[in-house]
């Protein structure tokens, strides 16, 4: 029974994977791919692995919103009226399609999967959050903070608002006493630019 | 089940599209603070359509838009300064009516779209490349800066009005848009005249109650009682709209003090330029309809 | 059988619960009038998107309904992982939301969309937050374990911060009153502005019932769920269930809505750290 719905939530997956180049949309381009991995979510629910199934579904779910929600930013009708082709690169991408096809096959075919089936009374989650929090809680944890930091680096980086004034117009921070000289360490020579970097430091 | 949902659907409040003709905003306002009639947000929520007043000319076009964008079965009711029990009997007459003949009032436009789905290029498509253009003869968004960032963004323009529920009845704005930033506005016609009345304080607090989701607060505002509301002044951020140093906080403060809040002259596109479409209906809420009125047209004397 | 019987009380509360609120709402007569005209449609929209949006919403408060146990032990979806199931529900209804949005092709229904998304995302993070909280003492990810761990005390006592933040988040996922940004009056009604006939019937009735479903979740982290002296444990859970929804109509029809970026302002501002705070201080109370 397993093995069914396995194999039906496979063929569903790979179904969902290749509308994502067939729809001219990019709404359901992104929809279609969560689709897909909604369907990978619940093989890891059915394969005893709870947690890192529903976790991933939940993940997609937000990741995919972000997608669309920017190619609906950047293009408001992404290809509604306008011919859009999801795929290009013909050449590269096909060989590249077919080397990865290739190469997973055989990892799966000659690789040897251990095959001591999941006990029937383990608690997996807790066993799985044991893991992550102990022997592998220095990986995870400088994975994620430093993926944290380089959004929030990203976000400040773009972001014209600067503390002391438009990023691009030289942002100077306000006198110590009224209309005094700028406080902090004054930048040597011109260029807005470096004003925000300096005193970005300082801020 | 048919039958309840009959029984049910007869006790429902009218849901009703008003179309506001000039001198008709402040009869109108007070007639759905009735509990038997609902003022539907968009036609397509409404059975009938409410004309207040006389419509001019210019406006009639765009009246029969709304006609035909309400779902049938649909009616049309004229109201021309009845007395408003009479209006509304005739509302739920017309109602009952609908509900025997399935299917009321025809398409006074021609149901056909504006351009032709007629491709050019050689697989059908309209038009070339990703963005921009005026695919089938339609104009699609194109990048251009955005003005809080400089970021390349799409912008969108669009007409909207006379009969919008969130503007003032008449006014039509022609709006650039990038996500909801207003980017470039400008007065395609200005509000149709309203007489004194509409300047009343518990009818401006209402406006402002109904765009702040307190639908029935506003009721009980017009009903002479108490708002009984929530975070009222908080919800409402320090210096919107903004003119001769008096904001919109302290105008919603004069009328929940039941005073009038007169406004000197000021230059409506620059107070809503930049921003935020929800901001920039507030500003147009917290404006009284004289003062309002008076800066539409300023541009247009000009 | 009971199996049977579980997936009978889920298909009843979502019911009965949809009945309660349209009348708490004072919506009922008028469902039942929009349902009896026809739709009418707008150019070009994408077809199966907007007819799956009010659907999926209201499987996804089925799901969410489903992890609930309606007695101590007994739940239809008993997963060692229900708090998360719940989220990933949530998570799916911005979604939900955006393609009601996103699908009539027209510009208030996409404003409302993206609003909704720009609002909903930052609101899954407290939510995250006060689930994880309630988890804590139960040593737990599972609502059945949840409920077990509030035999002494409830956790809206020991993690006071947690039910008004959860209020929060239920406010958001019902598109109501002061957190209902897609649907709002200054865009004409948002993401259902171009609805009309037994689609917008349709929409409105999957909100109340995520209404139900939310408010029952609300009831089994916060209050207890099914726990309760003399009645029994369904009886228990519905009871707490509809105290919240009425809750929840009230502050909606009495609290203001701001303007969207003042309210990101605050959810990242001041909501967010709250719910880390709930987070800490339960974390080191459970310890």
């Amino acid at each position: 029974m397993t093995d069914l719905w396995v194999a039906l939530l496979s063929l569903f997956a790979v179904w969902t994977g290749w509308r994502v180049f067939r729809v001219d949309s990019m709404v359901r381009a992104s929809f279609s791919l969560m689709l897909s991995f909604i369907a990978v979510g619940a093989i890891g629910v059915l394969l005893s692995a709870p947690y890192i199934g529903v976790a991933t579904v939940f993940m997609m779910a937000v990741e995919m919103m972000v997608m669309a929600i920017f190619m609906v930013m950047f293009m408001m009708n992404p290809a509604g009226l306008n011919p859009m082709v999801m795929v290009h690169q013909h050449r590269l991408s096909i060989g590249a399609g077919v080397v990865a096809a290739l190469s997973l096959g055989a990892a799966v075919l000659f690789s040897r999967p251990p095959e001591d089936a999941v006990r029937a009374e383990a608690d997996v989650v807790a066993e799985l959050g044991h893991e992550l929090l102990g022997p592998s809680m220095l990986i995870f944890e400088t994975a994620g903070v430093t993926l944290l930091a380089t959004m929030v680096g990203a976000v400040i980086l773009s972001s014209r608002q600067g503390r002391f004034g438009a990023a691009d117009e030289g942002s100077r921070p306000p006198g110590l006493s009224d209309g005094g000289a700028p406080a902090g360490r004054q930048p040597e020579g011109g260029g807005g630019h470096h004003h925000h970097h300096h005193h970005g430091g300082h801020g | 089940m048919a039958v309840i949902g009959d029984t049910l659907a007869a006790r429902a409040p009218a849901a009703v599209f008003a179309a506001i003709g000039p001198g008709r905003q402040a009869g109108t306002e007070r007639l759905f603070a009735r509990r038997d009639m609902r003022r539907a947000s968009t036609p397509r929520d409404a059975s009938i359509l409410l004309v207040a007043g006389d419509i001019p000319s210019e406006a009639s076009e765009a009246l029969a838009r709304v006609h035909d964008q309400i779902p049938p079965p649909r009616a049309t009711v004229q109201w021309q300064g009845e007395d408003p029990d009479r209006i509304v009997a005739r509302v739920m007459e017309t109602l009952k009516d609908l509900r025997v003949s399935a299917t009321g009032e025809e398409n006074r436009l021609p149901d056909a779209p504006p351009n032709e789905w007629k491709g050019i290029g050689p697989h059908g498509q309209g038009g070339k490349g990703m963005m921009g253009g005026t695919p089938y003869g339609r104009p699609m968004a194109m990048t251009g800066p955005d003005i809080r960032d400089g970021l390349q963004l799409d912008r969108y323009s669009a007409r909207i009005g006379p009969f919008a529920p969130m503007l003032p009845p008449g006014l039509t704005l022609e709006v650039t848009l990038q996500g909801d930033v207003i980017c470039d506005v400008s007065i395609d016609s200005p509000p149709f005249a309203q007489p004194a009345d509409a300047d009343a304080p518990d009818l401006c607090l209402a406006r402002v109650l109904r765009l702040l989701g307190l639908d029935r607060a506003a009721d009980r505002v017009l009903g002479g009682k108490r708002p009984g509301a929530l975070w009222v002044q908080g919800a409402i951020s320090r210096g919107l709209g903004r003119i001769d140093g008096t904001d919109m906080r302290d105008r919603v403060a004069a009328w929940r003090k039941g005073e009038a809040a007169p406004l000197g002259p000021f230059d409506l596109p620059r107070l809503l330029i930049g921003a935020e479409w929800s901001e920039a209906m507030l500003i147009l809420a917290s404006l009284p309809p004289s003062a309002l009125i008076r800066a539409a047209r300023a541009p247009e004397a000009a | 059988m009971t199996v049977l019987l579980l997936v009978l009380a889920v298909c009843a509360t979502l019911l009965a619960g949809v009945v309660l609120a349209a009348l708490l709402d004072r919506a009922l007569p008028e469902l039942a009038g929009t349902l009896s005209r026809q739709r009418i449609e707008t150019e070009a929209p994408d077809r199966m998107n907007r007819d799956l949006a009010p659907a999926f919403y209201l499987a996804l408060a089925a799901v969410g309904l489903s992890v609930v146990p309606f007695a101590p032990g007994l739940a239809l979806i008993d997963s060692p992982v229900g708090v998360v199931i719940w989220g990933t529900c949530e998570a799916l209804t911005i979604i939900v939301v955006f393609l009601h949005g996103w699908s009539p092709n027209a510009p208030f229904p996409l404003i409302g969309a993206y609003r909704y998304a720009a609002i909903g995302l930052p609101v899954m993070l407290p939510s995250m937050f006060v689930l994880i909280a309630a988890a804590l003492p139960a040593e737990s990810l599972s609502l059945v374990a949840i409920v077990d761990s509030q035999r002494e005390v409830w956790n809206v006592l020991r993690q006071p911060l947690g039910l008004p933040l959860f209020l929060v988040v239920a406010l958001t996922l019902t598109l109501r009153g002061p957190m209902d940004f897609a649907d709002a009056a200054d865009i004409a009604g948002g993401t259902s502005a171009e609805d009309s006939g037994a689609g917008r019937a349709l929409w409105q009735v999957a909100r109340l019932a995520m209404l139900v479903s939310v408010s029952a979740v609300a009831a089994t982290v916060f209050l207890g769920g099914p726990l309760g002296p003399v009645l029994p444990g369904p009886v228990w859970l519905w009871l707490k269930t509809a105290a919240l929804m009425a809750v929840l109509v009230w502050l909606g029809n009495r609290v203001a809505r701001t303007t969207p970026s003042r309210m990101l302002t605050i959810l990242w501002v001041v909501l967010l750290p709250l719910s880390c705070a709930d987070l800490v201080i339960s974390g080191v109370v459970a310890l």
